[in-house]
C-alpha cells in the first residue's frame, strides 16, 4: 500500500498542471450535478413542501355571493359526503384586479380579508416576516411581492379596488398555498381591521365571497367533485359567481410552471456540459498516461508491476474525483441560496437551502464510479507497455504515412502552414475539440434562444392564449355601446370579444374554453399548431395535451357540457397552451350558443394598441365614459412588465450561467489539450527554436493548429443549432403543453455568439500556448 | 581575415544543489570569417558549452560575445531566435529533424524563415539537398525513414539553406559510421571551400583535420591554438602537425 501512496504522490507532483485542470473540470461537473439535484430535490419541491406545511388540503372553492344560502348549513350540504374536512373563510373578492407589481401591474383575482385570514385551519396563511411597529393602515402582501415585486416592509402600497383608492403601509409578507403567486391567478391581501371595515362597507354587496378549503374523502376525484359543486352552487344561488375552484395539484403546477421550464432547461444544459466533461476527462487520462510513459517504463524497469502502477494512477484520479466532487458540492450549496432564490421567486415562497444528502451521495458516488471506469479503461494499456520501449520513446502514437500540407505546396503563410501541419499531427485532439465546441455552441444558442424569447423579446404567444394591448369588461347594459366606442377610437384596433368559461367533458374533466367572436381576429394564430381554429357553430379546437389524454383527434366529436346542456362538437384543430394544466379549448360565440346563452353576459373586449401609454389612455377613456358599467380593465403591457420580471431575470441568469460555464470549459479543454500537445511536441519546438523560430511564432502556430476545428465546428454547429434547437426545445416543452415550438433565434445573435466563441477560443489558445516560451532549444540538445 | 565572433571574459557556471561548476572560465577568443574552426577537448572540458554560447543558443553567465560587431549576450530569447535565423546554421550530433515533416519540409521550414518567396525557397532547398547528395526520391520521406548519414546530410542542408554567416556543428559525425561520417565531412568541407564560416566541435582527429584552425579547450579555458592551413586530402604533414599539437595538449 505504501508504494501505491508513494507513486500516487509522485504522479501529483509531476503533473500539477494537468491535475489542477482535471480537478477543475471535475469541480464544474460536480457543481452542475449537485446543483441540478439540489434544484430538483430541494428548491423545486418547495411549493409542495410549503403546501404540506400549511395544510393545503385537496383544493378550494371560492364563490362570490351575497346569498344567505351559503351559511354554515348550506356549506355543509354543499360539501356533502365527498369531503372529510373543510374550513370556511369569508372575505371580499375582486376578479381581474390590477395590483402594482415590479415595473408594472399584475392583473389577478384579489382576495381582501382581515386578520381572520391567519385563523384558517386548512389552506393556512402564515406571516413570513413583519414589523409589528406598524400599527394602523397596514397591509400584509403575499411573499412574491417581496421576492419579485420589489416591495419591502414599511413601503407604501397604493392600489385600486372597485374604484376605491387605498394607500397602506406594508407591515409584512405572507405565505399561503393557494393565493400567493400570480401564476395561480389569485392573491390574498390581509389588511388591518379598520381598513377592512372600510372596504367591506363600500364593496360587500359586489365582492362578498366565501372560500372553502377542503380535504376529499378517499376515492373522490377532484374533477368530479369540482363539476358537482359547480352545478350545486348555481342551484344554491343563480347569481353566485364561482371565482375559483382549484385543486392543490393544479395550484402547485401553476405555481411552479415557469420555474419548471427553467429547471428542465438547466438540467438539459447540465447534461450536455457533463457529457463534454466526460469526454474531456477520458481524453485527459489517456494523455496523462502517454505523458508519463517514460516514468511508467522506469517504474516497471525497477520492479513495479503493471498492477501497482495502474492502482496508483487510478488512486490519483479517484483522489482528484473526491476533492473535485466535494468542492463542487460545497460551491453548489454556497451558491444555491442565490440560484434557489431565482427559482422560487416566481413561486413566491420563502426558501432556505436545507442540507440534503441526496446531492452529496449521488454527486460523489457518480463522480467516483465514472472516474474509476474511465481510469480503469484508460490504464489497461499500461499492461502492454514494455519497459525498454517506454524508456526509449514512449509509445509512438503517430504513424507518419502522409506529409500533410507540404510546405512546397501550401498556399498559406509559414505560421499558418506550420500551424495546420500541427493540426494534422494532432488530429485526434482536434476531433475532440471539434465535438466539444459543437456541443458548447449548441448550449450557447439554447441560452440565446431562452434569453431572446423569455427576456429580450418575450414570446408571449407561446405562454398565453392570446396577445393583446388591453382588455375591458362591461356589463350587459352597455356592452354594445362600449364596443362601438372602442371601434370608433383610432388608437384601438382589432376589437374582439373573448370570454372564458369552465365547461366539462364527459362529466369527468373540466375544460377552460375561450369563446371568441371571430377566431380570425386572434393575433396568436400560432396557438393552433395542427388543423385550424374553429369557424362554425359546431366546431371546437382543444389543447394537444387534452386530446392526447383522451385519445381524441382532429375530425372526431367531443361532447362538451355547460350546466345541463351538452353538445357534440367537431374537433377542427389542436391548440398549444401552458395554462390550466393543458385543459383548454376554443370555440366561436355561435358554437358556445349550443350550450349557453351569452345574450345577457358581460362583454369582454380585447383590443390592440401601440404601447403601454396608449393602452392606459384607452382604459382611462372607457372609465370616464362608462364609469360603474366598466367591470374591469387590464393594461396588457403593464401586466407583462409585472409578471415577466422574475422570468426575465431567470432567463438572463441562465444565459450568464451558460456563458460562464462555456468559457470555463473552453478554457480548461484548450489548456489540457494544448499542454498535452506541447508536451508531445516539445522536441520539435526545441528544434524550431534552435533554427530560429521565436516563441511568438510557435505560440501562434500552436494556437492556429486548434483554430480550424474550432472555426469549422463553431460555424457548422451554429447552423445546425439554428435549425435543431427549436425541435430540441419542442421535446422539452411538450410536457408543458407547448406542442410545437417556434421560438425566435436572432441570426445576428447567433453570428455574435459564434464570433465571440471563436475569438475567445483563439485568445484562450494563445494564452494556453504561452507555455511554449518555457521550452529552450538548449534544453532539447542537452536532453534536460 | 576579419573576426566574425569575439568573446571577452566569457564565463559559464552551472549551479546544482548549491554546488557551482565553472564550465567556461574567462575565455577571450575570436572566430575568423571563412575559417573552418575546430573546437577540441576532452569530454566535459566545456567545448559544447562554448559552441552553444558562441551561437547564442545558451547564455553565458558572465562576459560578452560580439557577433559581427554586435553584442549579443544581452538579447532576450526571442531576439536570440531572430539572431540565429538571420546569422546561424546548426548541425547537431542527433540531427534533430522534425519527425512529422518530410525531408524537403524540414529544409524549407528553415528556408522560409528568412525568405517569403516560396518558389525561391523551394528551389534553394532542392538545390542544397542535391548538393549534399540527397536525391529527389528522398525529399518526400520522413526522417525516421532515412539512414543516419542521410538524416545528417539533411541536417546540413537545413543548416546551410539560408546561407548563414556562420554554421555551428556539434559532433556531426559522432553518431555515424566512418563512411557516412566522411560524406558529412566532405559536405562541410565543400561549403567551407566556398567561403562558409564553420565552427565544429569534435573529439575525433579525422574530423578535426578538416579544419584550418584548432582551438583546444581544457578545464573551461582555451589551452592552445593551432593554425593548420587549408585542408588538402592526404596531407600527411598536416596530420602529424595536429597529432603533435594534441599530444602537447595532453590529448
Amino acid at each position: 500500500m505504501n508504494k501505491i501512496i508513494l507513486l500516487t504522490k509522485s504522479h501529483f507532483k509531476k503533473n500539477r498542471g494537468s491535475s489542477v485542470g482535471i480537478l477543475l473540470l471535475m469541480v464544474i461537473a460536480s457543481l452542475l450535478i449537485s446543483m441540478s439535484l439540489l434544484i430538483i430535490t430541494d428548491a423545486y419541491p418547495t411549493a409542495r413542501k410549503e403546501s404540506d406545511r400549511l395544510n393545503a388540503g385537496d383544493g378550494y372553492l371560492r364563490v362570490t355571493t351575497n346569498s344567505g344560502s351559503f351559511d354554515d348549513d348550506g356549506i355543509r350540504t354543499l360539501m356533502g359526503d365527498d369531503v372529510s374536512e373543510y374550513c370556511v373563510y369569508r372575505c371580499l373578492n375582486y376578479v381581474a384586479c390590477a395590483l402594482p407589481f415590479g415595473d408594472g401591474d399584475m392583473s389577478v383575482n384579489v382576495m381582501v380579508g382581515d386578520r381572520d385570514a391567519f385563523g384558517k385551519t386548512i389552506g393556512r396563511t402564515e406571516i413570513v416576516t413583519e414589523d409589528i411597529s406598524v400599527k394602523s393602515d397596514y397591509i400584509y402582501l403575499p411573499y412574491q411581492f417581496s421576492t419579485s415585486g420589489g416591495y419591502s416592509i414599511g413601503d407604501t402600497f397604493s392600489f385600486d379596488l372597485n374604484g376605491g383608492r387605498y394607500v397602506l403601509t406594508v407591515r409584512g409578507f405572507t405565505t399561503t398555498p393557494y393565493h400567493g403567486c400570480n401564476n395561480t391567478g389569485s392573491f390574498e391581501l390581509v389588511v388591518d381591521d379598520a381598513t377592512y371595515e372600510r372596504i367591506y362597507e363600500r364593496d360587500h354587496e359586489v365582492a362578498s365571497c366565501v372560500t372553502i378549503y377542503y380535504k376529499l374523502r378517499e376515492g373522490v376525484t377532484q374533477s368530479k367533485f369540482a363539476i358537482r359543486v359547480n352545478n350545486d352552487v348555481i342551484v344554491m344561488d343563480p347569481m353566485a359567481v364561482i371565482t375559483g375552484n382549484l385543486s392543490i395539484e393544479n395550484t402547485i403546477s401553476g405555481r411552479t410552471f415557469m420555474s419548471l421550464i427553467l429547471v428542465v432547461s438547466f438540467l438539459t444544459i447540465t447534461a450536455i456540459v457533463a457529457f463534454v466533461i466526460v469526454l474531456m476527462l477520458s481524453n485527459s487520462i489517456s494523455i496523462f498516461i502517454r505523458e508519463n510513459m517514460k516514468t511508467i517504463g522506469a517504474l516497471k524497469a525497477i520492479g513495479y508491476t503493471s498492477s501497482d502502477i495502474r492502482r496508483s494512477v487510478i488512486a490519483q484520479f479517484l483522489i482528484l474525483s473526491v476533492i473535485g466532487s466535494l468542492t463542487g458540492i460545497i460551491v453548489s450549496f454556497i451558491s444555491m441560496p442565490f440560484i434557489g432564490k431565482f427559482i422560487v421567486a416566481q413561486m413566491g415562497i420563502p426558501y432556505t437551502v436545507s442540507f440534503n444528502a441526496i446531492p452529496v451521495i449521488v454527486t460523489v458516488g457518480s463522480m467516483l464510479i465514472f472516474t474509476f471506469l474511465i481510469a480503469e479503461l484508460a490504464v489497461i494499456k499500461i499492461r502492454k507497455i514494455e519497459p525498454i520501449i517506454a524508456l526509449r520513446n514512449g509509445l509512438e502514437s503517430h504513424n507518419f504515412k502522409r506529409n500533410s500540407l507540404p510546405l512546397s505546396k501550401s498556399p498559406f503563410s509559414l505560421d499558418m502552414s506550420l500551424g495546420l501541419k500541427t493540426m494534422f499531427f494532432n488530429m485526434k485532439q482536434n476531433i475532440i475539440t471539434f465535438l466539444i465546441m459543437g456541443v458548447i455552441v449548441f448550449i450557447c444558442i439554447l441560452g440565446l434562444l431562452m434569453y431572446e424569447n423569455f427576456n429580450r423579446n418575450p414570446k408571449l404567444g407561446m405562454l398565453a392564449f392570446e396577445v393583446t394591448g388591453g382588455v375591458v369588461a362591461f356589463d350587459n347594459d352597455t356592452k354594445e355601446e362600449a364596443r362601438e366606442y372602442l371601434e370608433d377610437r383610432e388608437d384601438a384596433t382589432n376589437i374582439r370579444q373573448i370570454i372564458t368559461l369552465d365547461m366539462t367533458y364527459n362529466g369527468e374533466d373540466s375544460l377552460c374554453v375561450y369563446i371568441v367572436d371571430d377566431t380570425a381576429k386572434l393575433n396568436n394564430q400560432d396557438v393552433c399548431y395542427q388543423g385550424r381554429l374553429p369557424q362554425y357553430d359546431n366546431e371546437i379546437a382543444v389543447s394537444g395535451v387534452f386530446a392526447r389524454d383522451y385519445s381524441l383527434n382532429i375530425g372526431e366529436e367531443v361532447s362538451i357540457t355547460y350546466g345541463d346542456r351538452s353538445y357534440p362538437y367537431l374537433i377542427t384543430g389542436l391548440i398549444q397552451t401552458t395554462n390550466n394544466n393543458g385543459r383548454e379549448g376554443v370555440m366561436s360565440m355561435d358554437a358556445a350558443g349550443r350550450v349557453i346563452d351569452l345574450t345577457n353576459s358581460p362583454g369582454y373586449f380585447w383590443f390592440d394598441c401601440e404601447d403601454k401609454e396608449t393602452s392606459a389612455a384607452i382604459l382611462e377613456g372607457c372609465n370616464e365614459r362608462f364609469g360603474d358599467h366598466l367591470l374591469s380593465k387590464m393594461n396588457f403591457y403593464e401586466i407583462i412588465d409585472g409578471s415577466l420580471m422574475t422570468f426575465k431575470s431567470l432567463a438572463a441568469l441562465m444565459l450568464v450561467t451558460i456563458v460562464i460555464i462555456s468559457a470555463a470549459v473552453i478554457l480548461l479543454v484548450l489548456y489540457l489539450l494544448i499542454k498535452a500537445l506541447i508536451y508531445n511536441k516539445r522536441r520539435d519546438y526545441g528544434i524550431y527554436k534552435a533554427i530560429g523560430y521565436t516563441s511568438r511564432d510557435l505560440v501562434l502556430q500552436t494556437a492556429i493548429s486548434f483554430m480550424p476545428s474550432i472555426l469549422i465546428s463553431t460555424v457548422l454547429f451554429s447552423v445546425i443549432s439554428y435549425f435543431t434547437v427549436n425541435p430540441f426545445m419542442n421535446i422539452i416543452m411538450i410536457s408543458f403543453g407547448l406542442m410545437k415550438c417556434s421560438f425566435d433565434i436572432p441570426i445576428p445573435g447567433v453570428v455574435i455568439t459564434a464570433a465571440g466563441m471563436i475569438v475567445l477560443s483563439f485568445i484562450f489558445a494563445l494564452i494556453s500556448s504561452g507555455r511554449v516560451r518555457k521550452i529552450e532549444a538548449y534544453e532539447m540538445i542537452t536532453g534536460e | 581575415m576579419t573576426d566574425i565572433i569575439k568573446t571577452s571574459k566569457l564565463c559559464k557556471t552551472f549551479s546544482n544543489g548549491g554546488i557551482q561548476q565553472h564550465v567556461l572560465r574567462n575565455i577571450d577568443m575570436t572566430i575568423r570569417k571563412g575559417d573552418f574552426t575546430i573546437i577540441m577537448g576532452a569530454s566535459g572540458a566545456g567545448k559544447s558549452t562554448l559552441l552553444y554560447s558562441l551561437s547564442g543558443m545558451d547564455k553565458p553567465t558572465l562576459g560578452e560575445i560580439s557577433f559581427d560587431g554586435e553584442e549579443i549576450t544581452k538579447k532576450n530569447s526571442d531576439q536570440m531566435a531572430m539572431f540565429r535565423r538571420k546569422n546561424c546554421g546548426f548541425v547537431f550530433q542527433q540531427t534533430y529533424l522534425v519527425d512529422s515533416m518530410s525531408v524537403l519540409d524540414n529544409v524549407m521550414a528553415a528556408g522560409l524563415l528568412n525568405d517569403n518567396d516560396r518558389n525561391a525557397v523551394i528551389k534553394r532547398s532542392q538545390d542544397i539537398l542535391k548538393k549534399v547528395d540527397i536525391g529527389e526520391e528522398l525529399w518526400g520521406k520522413f526522417p525516421n525513414q532515412l539512414s543516419g548519414g542521410e538524416a545528417q546530410r539533411v541536417g546540413i542542408a537545413r543548416a546551410f539553406v539560408n546561407s548563414p554567416k556562420i554554421v555551428f556543428a556539434d559532433e556531426p559525425t559522432g553518431a555515424l559510421n566512418s563512411k557516412t561520417g566522411k560524406d558529412v565531412l566532405d559536405a562541410l568541407t565543400g561549403f567551407n571551400r566556398n567561403g562558409q564560416t564553420i565552427v565544429m566541435v569534435t573529439h575525433d582527429m579525422t574530423s578535426a583535420r578538416r579544419g584550418n584552425r584548432i582551438l583546444y579547450v581544457r578545464d573551461g579555458e582555451i589551452a592552445g591554438e593551432l593554425d593548420l592551413g587549408t585542408y588538402v586530402s592526404g596531407d600527411r604533414d598536416r596530420h602529424q602537425k595536429l597529432r603533435d599539437f594534441l599530444s602537447g595538449m595532453g590529448w
